[in-house]
């Protein structure tokens, strides 16, 4: 059971969170082209190594965070709120 | 309803094993070996890296394997590579919960698969390997009324393709699995289950080993321990690839890799709609048969069958978030055994004996992705999720059949990469469930 | 006492012995194999059946050989049997209790006459991997060959009626967990708990002490001391008869507490019930494993005998249990622990008839069965045959690394000390000592523990401790025989060879094909032994061929303590009781648990429709929503339109995901001037909560909304049926009801049978005249029960789950996930009307423009042109050659109209009204059915609800 250290909470058992897939950003909804589009709803990156996504802390203080985590090793190195400017 | 009559079986008989030693398996050979005490002639051979080959197939999993088995059977293409970093069947192939069924939703997912049921129960004989495909029955049940509505759409779905399976009571399950908790006052209370008698499990490393041995014996190259490291790609066409042997030229490359999908296609810069998760699963100590058929909860997330040796084998639904580890977590063993036991309250003592992970490769909706891609010469046959086992012979005809001819079979012209970008997704997201 | 009971505890019990653990004021009886026998406390069931002469203890899994000690340990694998309803029990492991019942495993018809024997006399044809070679042809016989397979099946029996018993769970927080509490595992927690951490340490014998516990005086006396110094350090807690099973990421570990005898009747869990394991789940900052050493058996034909058995065995079972394993011996030592067996031996009485020192090249070939199957003769490697009941190898030992595999560790080989030892590469936090880590007087072990563990404490690296050397062993696997490999699975040595022959010749290939290492002790005794085969099969050494991978866990560890207690909560709403006393049919839908009916759901249709019926609604998910921004949020999350909706009124709206497909459906309505009330459906409650936060918080931070769920905050009971007003006027007093000043689709605060801060609105699934009240919880029963007092002479009565489909089927009300499915966009559900593309932006937007340019199926209203017949839900719609067209995705048969509805999916060329399209019943029946110009069936105008 990995641990995600919540910037919030502190150091909390993963099953706490609800794992939300990686960050992406939402192409213009009024320009967009279908490929686009489609790529932002399916493609992912799905890297071996370092990968930017988003938790919520559903059993705690309930907030989107932004996480960087390898996935070959589970560690995570930084979270920080979804809403940073 | 019972199945249409067959179609006759493909695949030719085997010959032409190098060596002169008796190559064929029978009881009669087991018995002659047994009284000279002689040995076996090598499932496969140990083979030098060649230069150029017409068609390099990356995995030596049951995907690849039966990819490059079928070129050789039914297409006479012999100069193909099948490489692979670890060995033959050592990823999902050896990792799987090794079952098979064809009762899906959609009547595209059902051919499919069905003609996937159709090739496992002639493999033996076709493979001159005994895969141990035991048929003993597949039962998938709803504790609810919603997941009763999708086994019953299911079960109609079937019987118009011709596939025998039906939505049963309590009593009939009851039947078939005694120690079933089927009484009413449980959390999660059997109300039916869909029935499905041809499903059933294989040993997959028999299914492995088989395909290998018979691609070997048709001129099939298998290299183990050979880690491709790139792919060359000139002017939009794949030219070869790079392994940590030396480079190979060829015109086709094929990635049959689980887990590594997109780890594979990056090295031609093909985006995939691919997310790797771990899948878990776990065998138990061994005891006396009890249960006969493979059962399935969606809603509890949990399939079990138990092995001819007497063990368990239990699996359930992805991890929880996307990983390349194979480690395995506690969790997964605890929730795990929590919906066992609600399910078999008796087998509290039953001890988990070995647990372990494979990565699947889940697409958006719930089905492969099957054939050419933006690169010329490199094609696809991934994104099996947790159910590439039970489709690997049929993907092996089909994607050779792709690769000879050129032209995609109708029946994998559903799964298609192009798919995603004209937002023509598979139906087998609409009962997305746990899919065993 | 018996004459038999009598002779049990003194055939091969041997005088006090200075560190035996068993009790001899306390001897007990147990029954093995339909006999009684006596043993005493302290004895484990294998101990106390040797003592009283018994020898074979199962047969094995493939050939059925008798089988006798091996490792006297957790790991024999000869001694697994049936305690009561417990298979696969490690006998020379679990303590033997009063009463036992104890019988053998894998015996037909008995222990004694094992007709499956018979499997030894052509076992040279079922080699490794023969069922893939045979049983091919022909195809329809295969299923006959496998019943027969399934036969040998292995292992104990589950009995069906096996209740669950007690199982337990614990979270722990050490600062250290120690794994194994030999002198090293003492030493590391003493100097950890002496820097001031928390310590739990785990050992999987019933005491501390590892080897020392079978050692002479001197280790005898230095065991003393440590466990002194354990029991009065307090930071220490230690658990016995516990193992560590996993290390997992970020040091989650699993600690298995073991049915124990003192644990029965009290310990923990509650008093009087007998809890059985506990699985303890420790978050610990560093883990130091130190397990020790498992001694390794040897390969040569005839190594599976009964009387055949390791070092440590011959030991263990002298010195703790004070058991004689034999009369003449003959050692096979390549060890100073070989010495000591032959000491231990011969202060036994045990005849040494032959020491075999394999440091000068004194070597056995086979071991030889007397008439009764076990051990009779050791044939030497300088052609002479020593006639004996005991042969004891001493040839080496394997270091258990697994949890140190688990934390990312790869086992080296070191030739020269001839074992795998830890690769030290190990994730921080994870530390070894003791006999894993290397050799060295007993002094030297224990001062590399105390560095482990002080540096555990410290969260120093485990490279900042200088580490053990190690000693040189012979390299000593195999005989110039061949012989058991696997005990557990029957697979030889010569299997091995042959599998590698045949070019499975990696170590897993060859572990798949010949089952080698799968067994239930799973590769510890094994694994060095197959790996060196192969090795010696491939020409490849043995550090090349490497191991297999270590997986968890380390230990078996039962299906009832991984569960725990099963908790598998249901939500109740308050009116539960009521519901209960009523003869509610419960049903299950997600976590809730609702009143189907209570009798008669066609009955409870005609109350609503004719008078007036009330249903507990309280599992619609409700959002409390409030601030300047409510607009924005409800303008991106629903397809339809928000800005201009009035105070005091309430519009429905469809949520989509971003591909376009339906979400969640419900009403939202406006409270006052910065609060909004918005309604989800039951299932989708806490997915659209986090769904908005989602929003809000990652895409629109700077917007003012305030998301609270007060689902469960409110009971809400719709009260439906033409005569609703009439009820509801008589309890709330505080708002005109009259159709002119609270007219449909609108919402008021309220009293309601005198509980203030209520709320109401207009709205009804059913599609007669409704107001759904929403209390405070706690009244919820109080205003139930009043409504239903206060509507007595209005024939008020309670209707369910299945009335409220019946009516809402009626309506042409869509259920989402039920009339939609994973792909179902909004157009499809026929919602073309509420789809507002116009909008610059909302969840979905861009698939839905999109799909009004596609072909889609269409969700219509459904009759069957014979009303007698309801098509069962998901019946299959077809055309032409069978090939499906639709299907029916709610159907019921309509007490109103007297006669079946439907709703359900046409491709789009069928949708128009009037078609008539093919239902095929499950049943294979075709039903003619019309397609409907409306989703309703009944009041498409939908005059009764606006009354």
């Amino acid at each position: 059971m990995i641990r995600i250290p919540c910037p919030f909470c502190g150091p909390r058992n993963a099953s706490e969170f609800a794992y939300k897939g990686e960050s992406k950003s939402r192409p213009p909804v009024g320009s967009v082209t279908p490929e686009a589009w489609r790529s932002y709803l399916y493609d992912h990156d799905n890297p071996e190594g370092w990968v930017r996504e988003g938790w919520y802390h559903r059993a705690g203080c309930r907030r989107y965070l932004r996480v960087e985590r390898h996935t070959l090793t589970n560690e995570v190195r930084s979270v920080t709120p979804a809403a940073r400017p | 309803m019972v199945r249409a009559k067959r179609e006759p079986r493909s695949g030719g008989k085997l010959h032409g094993f190098a060596g002169g030693r008796s190559a064929r398996y029978s009881a009669f050979e087991l018995v002659r070996h047994g009284m000279r005490h002689g040995e076996w002639p090598r499932v496969w051979r140990e083979c030098d890296l060649r230069s150029t080959y017409d068609v390099v197939v990356v995995g030596a999993g049951i995907h690849g394997l039966a990819t490059a088995y079928y070129l050789a059977t039914n297409h006479g293409m012999s100069r193909v590579a099948v490489l692979d970093r670890g060995y033959v069947g050592g990823g999902n192939s050896g990792r799987n919960t090794a079952i098979v069924r064809s009762n899906y939703l959609t009547p595209e997912g059902v051919r499919f698969y069905d003609r996937s049921v159709e090739l496992y129960e002639h493999l033996s004989a076709d493979l001159n390997f005994n895969i141990m495909f035991s048929q003993r029955g597949h039962l998938t049940l709803a504790h609810s009324d919603a997941s009763l509505r999708t086994m019953a759409w299911r079960a109609e779905v079937n019987k118009l393709e011709g596939i025998d399976s039906s939505v049963i009571g309590p009593e009939e399950i009851k039947r078939l699995v005694p120690y079933l908790d089927v009484s009413d006052g449980t959390r999660y209370p059997v109300l039916g289950a869909l029935y499905h008698p041809p499903g059933g499990t294989v040993r997959h490393d028999a299914v492995n080993w088989g395909y290998a041995r018979g691609a070997d014996a048709r001129g099939v190259e298998i290299h183990q321990r050979t880690e491709v490291l790139g792919i060359d790609v000139e002017g939009g066409k794949v030219t070869g690839v790079r392994t940590d042997r030396g480079r190979i030229s060829a015109p086709v490359v094929v990635n049959c890799t689980a887990g590594h999908a997109t780890l594979v296609s990056d090295m031609v810069g093909v985006r995939m709609p691919v997310i790797t998760h771990p899948l878990q699963a776990a065998v138990t100590e061994p005891v006396k048969v009890f249960l006969d058929a493979v059962v399935v909860s969606g809603t509890l997330h949990v399939y079990v069958s138990q092995t001819d040796r007497g063990e368990l084998v239990f699996g359930a639904s992805t991890d929880p978030f996307a990983s390349y580890s194979m480690r395995g977590s506690l969790e997964f063993t605890e929730e795990l055994a929590g919906h066992v036991l609600e399910l078999m309250p008796a087998l509290s003592r039953m001890r988990l004996l070995r647990q372990w992970a494979g990565l699947c490769d889940m697409t958006p909706d719930f089905s492969p992705i099957m054939g050419v891609t933006p690169v010329e010469g490199f094609l696809v046959d991934v994104g099996w999720g947790t159910y590439g086992y039970k489709a690997g012979p049929v993907a092996g005809e089909t994607m050779a059949e792709l690769i000879a001819t050129g032209r995609t079979p109708e029946l994998i012209s559903p799964f298609g990469l192009d798919r995603f970008g004209e937002g023509r997704l598979v139906g087998e997201k609409g009962a997305a469930s746990v899919g065993h | 006492m018996t004459a038999a009971v009598g002779e049990a505890l003194g055939v091969g019990r041997l005088g006090p012995r200075a560190g035996e653990v068993i009790d001899r004021e306390a001897p007990l009886r147990f029954r093995w194999d339909g006999r009684d026998f006596a043993a005493y406390r302290g004895d484990t069931i294998v101990s106390g059946l040797l003592a009283a002469g018994v020898k074979v203890f199962s047969r094995s899994f493939k050939y059925h050989r008798p089988r006798g000690v091996l490792s006297a340990s957790f790991l024999d694998p000869g001694c697994t049997v049936q305690v009561g309803d417990e298979p696969n029990v490690r006998g020379a492991h679990r303590r033997v209790e009063p009463g036992m019942d104890v019988r053998p495993q894998n015996v037909w018809p008995s222990l004694r006459y094992d007709l499956k024997s018979a499997n030894q006399l052509v076992g040279r044809f079922l080699g490794a991997g023969f069922y893939y070679k045979t049983f091919i042809k022909p195809e329809r016989l295969w299923p006959a060959y496998e019943q027969v397979l399934k036969r040998f099946a292995t292992g104990g029996r589950v009995s069906p009626g096996t209740p669950h018993g007690f199982y337990d769970k614990r979270y722990a927080h050490p600062d250290v967990l120690v794994a194994g509490g030999g002198p090293a595992g003492m030493a590391a927690a003493l100097a950890a708990a002496g820097a001031g951490a928390t310590v739990m340490l785990v050992e999987e014998h019933y005491e501390l002490g590892g080897h020392l516990r079978y050692g002479g005086a001197a280790q005898l006396a230095a065991l003393e001391e440590l466990r002194a110094a354990v029991a009065a350090e307090a930071g220490i807690e230690v658990l016995t008869n516990s193992v560590v099973t996993g290390r997992y990421d970020d040091n989650w570990v699993a600690v298995l507490q073991r049915r124990h005898p003192d644990l029965v009747g009290g310990g923990f869990g509650p008093a009087g019930s007998p809890v059985v394991e506990r699985l303890i789940k420790a978050r610990t900052r560093s883990l130091v494993v130190a397990p020790g050493l498992v001694e390794r058996p040897y390969v040569f034909e005839g190594n599976d005998l009964p009387g055949v058995m390791l070092s440590s065995a011959a030991r263990r079972l002298v010195n703790l249990w004070a058991v004689r394993p034999g009369r003449a011996a003959v050692v096979l030592s390549a060890n100073p622990d070989g010495d000591a067996a032959v000491e231990d031996l011969a202060r036994a009485g045990v005849e040494i008839v032959g020491v075999l020192d394999a440091r000068s090249g004194a070597d056995l070939v086979r071991a030889r069965a007397g008439r009764d199957g076990s051990l009779s003769a050791v044939e030497l490697a300088d052609g002479r045959s020593l006639d004996c009941d005991l042969l004891v190898t001493a040839v080496g030992w394997s270091a258990p690394t697994s949890l140190l595999n688990m934390a990312g560790d790869k086992p080296v080989y070191e030739p020269r000390a001839a074992r795998f030892v830890p690769g030290g590469r190990q994730v921080a936090g994870v530390y070894a000592t003791g006999g894993i880590a290397g050799d060295g007087s007993l002094d030297e072990l224990v001062a590399h523990a105390r560095a482990t563990g002080a540096a555990a404490a410290r969260g120093e690296p485990a490279s900042s401790v200088a580490g053990l050397v190690l000693d040189a062993h012979p390299e000593l696997f195999r005989a110039a025989t061949h012989g058991m490999v696997d005990f557990s699975e029957d697979v030889s040595s010569k299997d091995l060879v042959s599998a590698a022959a045949e070019g499975y010749d990696s170590i897993e290939l060859m572990k798949r094909y010949t089952t080698v290492t799968m067994g239930p002790s799973q590769g510890k005794l094994e694994t060095v032994n197959a790996v060196a085969v192969l090795s010696e099969a491939t020409g490849r050494s043995i550090g090349e061929t490497g191991t297999t991978v270590w997986r968890p866990p380390y230990a078996p560890i039962s299906l009832g303590a991984l569960a725990g207690r099963i908790h598998e909560p249901v939500r109740h709403s308050p009116m539960q009781s009521w519901h209960e006393a009523h003869g509610a049919r419960p049903l299950v839908a997600g976590q809730w648990i609702r009143p189907d009916h209570y009798g008669d759901p066609e009955a409870e249709v005609a109350t609503v429709r004719e008078r007036v019926g009330i249903i507990d609604v309280t599992p619609l998910g409700k959002l409390d929503l409030r601030g300047p921004d409510v607009p924005k949020l409800l303008n991106l999350l629903y397809v339809n339109k928000w800005s201009k909706l009035a105070v005091g009124s309430v519009r429905y709206g469809v949520m989509c995901a971003e591909d376009g497909v339906v979400l969640d459906d419900g009403v939202t309505g406006r409270l006052a001037e910065d609060r909004w009330m918005m309604s989800t459906t039951s299932s989708g409650a806490a997915t659209v909560w986090e769904w908005a936060e989602a929003w809000l918080q990652t895409e629109h931070p700077d917007w003012a909304v305030h998301v609270t769920p007060v689902t469960t905050a409110y009971a809400s009971i719709n009260v439906a049926g033409p005569a609703s007003r009439e009820l509801l006027g008589r309890l709330c007093a505080d708002v005109d009801i009259s159709g002119e000043a609270f007219p449909y689709m609108n919402l008021r605060t309220a009293t309601i049978a005198g509980v203030p801060g209520c709320w109401m609105w207009r709205i009804g699934f059913t599609g007669e005249l409704s107001f759904e009240v929403h209390v405070p919880a706690g009244y919820g029963l109080h205003v139930w029960e009043c409504l239903l007092a206060a509507g007595a002479d209005l024939g008020v009565g309670a209707f369910g789950i299945e009335a409220q489909r019946i009516m809402r089927l009626e309506k042409g009300h869509f259920i989402v996930g039920q009339d939609t499915d994973g792909l179902t966009k909004a157009l499809g559900a026929g919602l073309d009307w509420l789809v507002k593309t116009d909008k610059d932006d909302f969840v979905g937007r861009p698939e839905l423009v999109w799909q009004d340019q596609e072909r889609y199926q269409r969700l219509v209203g459904l009759q069957p042109l014979d009303g007698s017949v309801v098509p069962p839900e998901s019946s299959q719609i077809v055309g032409a050659g069978d090939r499906i067209v639709g299907r029916i995705t709610s159907s019921r048969r309509s007490p109103t109209l007297g006669r079946s509805v439907c709703l359900g999916f046409v491709d789009p060329e069928l949708a128009e009204a009037g078609t008539v399209v093919t239902v095929l019943l499950p049943d294979r029946r075709r039903v003619p059915t019309r397609v409907m110009a409306h989703h309703a069936h009944y009041d498409p105008e939908g005059v009764r609800l606006r009354g």
